[in-house]
């Protein structure tokens, strides 16, 4: 559940501050991604958020929900939820959470107010890599095991000892040409732009 | 409407300006084409094109939005 917030409504009053989030979500199921200052982005987050979760639930209660949120009045409206139920929801579907992504974009002209972009993150899901590498950590010692207990008892410990290194070296090694490498891709793709 | 009661000194004036400080910003730097090139951390960043015409900005290798 997201934190309730601290501090003054946006736009001076309760209902102003409704008005304006059902308005920037609804813009935001529309165009995916939208400009706006950081103070209404981060307050936009957990309530956008929140409608996409109820969409992603998909049954007739939760588009009434939605339809309650965002003022679905206007036929414009209709279509924003229609896509965000039919387009939003499925491509979100093996995200848990964290369907937004907001970046900073420097202060406007003006009034020198942080201004920030909030998009959807309509990517597909990536796993960690951390947990791919413990992953592959995982298959890997099973696999120098058997051949441990193959070795005598007196000698077991030492013989395990010097494996486990020579394992976790390797591994090592792989890690490290892998993130070597990786780097060395995105210098070279910051050089052509 | 407040109103002030009595004028405020030039000494008293002066020595509250005294006060203002400016801060310096954070910025990391980094090498770009064997330049060297500040900007500000955790921030888009605005992309340029040779002549130095803005193009877009970009944060972690992604187009975030057009300048």
């Amino acid at each position: 559940m997201p934190t309730p917030t601290k501090g003054p409504r946006l736009g001076g009053s309760p209902s102003h501050e409704k008005m304006m989030l059902a308005n920037l979500s609804a813009n935001l199921f529309e165009h995916r991604a939208i400009t706006t200052t950081l103070t209404k982005a981060k307050r936009l987050r957990p309530y956008a958020e929140r409608l996409i979760t109820m969409a992603k639930q998909g049954d007739i209660a939760a588009r009434r929900r939605v339809v309650g949120k965002i003022s679905a009045n206007s036929a414009t409206n209709q279509a924003i939820v229609h896509e965000l139920f039919t387009v939003i929801a499925p491509a979100m579907a093996e995200r848990e959470g964290g369907y937004t992504r907001i970046v900073k974009i420097g202060n406007r002209k003006g009034d020198n107010a942080p201004m920030a972009v909030i998009e959807l993150v309509m990517e597909p899901v990536s796993p960690k890599q951390a947990v791919v590498k413990e992953a592959e950590q995982a298959t890997a010692t099973p696999a120098a095991q058997p051949a441990q207990e193959e070795a005598t008892e007196v000698e077991s410990t030492e013989v395990e000892s010097t494996e486990a290194q020579t394992t976790e070296t390797d591994s090592a090694d792989t890690a490290t040409t892998e993130s070597e490498s990786a780097p060395a891709e995105s210098t070279e793709a910051e050089g052509q732009k | 409407m407040a109103v002030p009661k009595r004028k405020m000194s030039r000494s008293n004036t002066r020595h509250r300006r005294s006060q203002w400080k400016a801060s310096v910003p954070k910025l990391v730097k980094t090498v770009e084409n064997g330049r060297v090139v500040y900007s500000q951390p955790h921030q888009a960043k605005l992309v340029t094109d040779s002549a130095g015409s803005p193009l877009f900005y970009e944060y972690k290798g992604r187009k975030v939005a057009d300048a």
